[in-house]
């Protein structure tokens, strides 16, 4: 998560967003440098593939030069819309299928209290994130994980663990609970 | 669903991907008439975008960047210049020469254009669409063509993989030489999260050679998966180790499943029959050679097992 240069440091991601909609190249390379390490980790924890994890990084970044003028960066963040829009494309080459319409054309629509424009910032996040996971009872973590990082849904989680549908719907339900209040700033 | 959702963790769950069946339509038939809950889900898409950064953080190569840049730089080419794009994009550009001379007409004008420029969007995205779900269709023809030639070529050899110390663990190789091709099944526990399984290609002579990692959607399935090698390449063993996510150059973890790749296998008994055994994807073969006690007598047996 290497940082850009010192006016891209200190450029808000309204402005870049701004300026890749007025074909700056320059800007999109900040953003780029901003959010690329984020982006491709999970990607790789998702495909576990170097290759694939590099094409849907390089795609996730060109969808953003194509469409940033339908990206409302006042309304949505754009860090939650890349993670969306990256686990999204991940999974869908991962289990071959689509991620379904409604998500895609909702991914911008992602509220994020959080600025995690500089690296300190995403950092600090990351740490959070990794503790609030670490702090959850090890068979909720297993399912939050099948259900992220795997896209599974309820059932398949069941079938997957071999633990009754009704267990997995608590579990997940707990912990997504859980995560709610330790995550919330 | 007529009421708001009952749960607040319903918007997790959907964000997540797990909610389905009757719960996800219902929510989702909600959510698009209701902007309070569509601003609930909104937020839950955030709380769950940052599971992400529940990955353990590795760097990008330096490579994606120049590829991306160059892929841009070659569309921002000056044949496109920035006043022809932002026309293309905001048609609006016409509107003060409009109104000055044609006065309440360049208003009907705006809003046509607004409205092509509108449905020109929609176009572009459902052309998209199509042509990604085309994409993927070809891609899916492809891998399935793929498959049937490995496992049908008369010289693919069928490898049988068996696990040290995992209990019930076991999988499958047929692997093609000529082709340069294998195809691969495995019935394995999942690896820890920081962890993938990678199957390995050893050859006769030199080091074993990386033939993939596991995807975690095959890790236990009966599905096949196909990999590429270097065709012409003698193999002798194939494994699969437990190695750090991303995988590794050469095999660094635990062997998990190892199967030997069987060879044209030749030997003689006291009565001077020579036979030789030669297996393949999905027939196996015996050919014969008699030569005590008379002429040479030869012949084979072939049975298909499909």
């Amino acid at each position: 998560m290497s940082s850009g240069t010192g006016t891209e440091l200190r450029a808000t991601d309204v402005s870049l967003i701004e300026k890749v909609v007025a074909r700056d190249e320059a800007a999109l390379s900040a953003l780029y440098d901003r959010y690329s390490g984020m982006v491709f980790s999970v990607v790789m924890r998702i495909v576990r593939d170097s290759q694939a994890a590099e094409e849907i990084l390089q795609d996730v970044f060109h969808q953003l030069w194509r469409n940033a003028s339908r990206f409302d960066a006042e309304r949505g963040s754009l860090p939650g819309f890349l993670m969306v829009s990256a686990r999204n494309r991940a999974i869908s080459r991962m289990r071959r299928k689509s991620v379904g319409l409604s998500d895609e054309l909702n991914e911008n629509t992602v509220v994020l209290p959080y600025n995690l424009e500089s690296s300190i910032a995403q950092k600090q996040l990351l740490g959070k994130v990794t503790s609030a996971m670490e702090s959850l009872p090890a068979p909720q973590k297993q399912a939050v994980e099948l259900a992220y990082f795997e896209g599974l849904t309820h059932s398949e989680i069941a079938e997957r663990t071999g633990e009754p549908l009704g267990t997995i719907k608590t579990r997940l339900r707990t912990a997504m609970e859980t995560l709610k209040n330790t995550l919330n700033p | 669903m007529n009421g708001h959702p009952q749960h607040e963790e319903d918007f997790d769950l959907y964000a997540l991907g797990a909610l389905e069946g009757e719960g996800r339509k219902s929510l989702e038939a909600h959510v698009a008439g209701c902007a309070a809950c569509a601003g609930r889900l909104a937020e839950a898409r955030g709380r769950v975008s940052l599971l992400a950064l529940a990955a353990k953080p590795i760097a990008p190569p330096a490579g994606v960047k120049s590829r991306l840049m160059k892929q841009v730089r070659e569309e921002n080419s000056p044949s496109r210049s920035r006043a022809e794009t932002q026309s293309e994009e905001r048609s609006g550009g016409l509107f003060g020469r409009w109104t000055l001379a044609w006065g309440a007409a360049a208003a009907v004008l705006v809003v046509a254009t607004g409205l092509l420029w509108y449905q020109n969007g929609v176009l572009d995205g459902k052309i998209q669409k199509a042509l990604e779900e085309a994409k993927a269709a070809q891609a899916k023809i492809q891998n399935a063509q793929e498959m049937i030639e490995i496992l049908q070529a008369p010289d693919s050899m069928m490898v049988s993989l068996a696990s040290l110390d995992v209990p019930r663990a076991s999988g499958k190789v047929c692997y093609n030489a000529r082709l340069g091709k294998l195809a691969c099944s495995t019935h394995l526990p999942p690896p820890p999260s920081d962890k993938a399984y990678q199957l390995w290609l050893v050859p006769i002579t030199g080091n074993p050679v990386s033939a993939g990692l596991i995807a975690p959607n095959m890790v236990s399935t009966d599905d096949m998966w196909i990999a590429d090698v270097k065709a012409g390449t003698t193999a002798k063993v194939f494994a699969v180790t437990l190695e750090p996510a991303g995988g590794m150059p050469q095999p660094t973890g635990p062997k998990v499943l190892v199967g030997v790749m069987p060879q044209m296998v030749t030997f003689s008994n006291p009565t001077g029959a020579i036979r030789a055994y030669y297996t393949h994807a999905t027939a196996w073969k015996v050919t014969w050679v008699l030569s005590r006690g008379g002429p040479v007598q030869s012949g084979e047996s072939f049975n298909d097992m499909r």
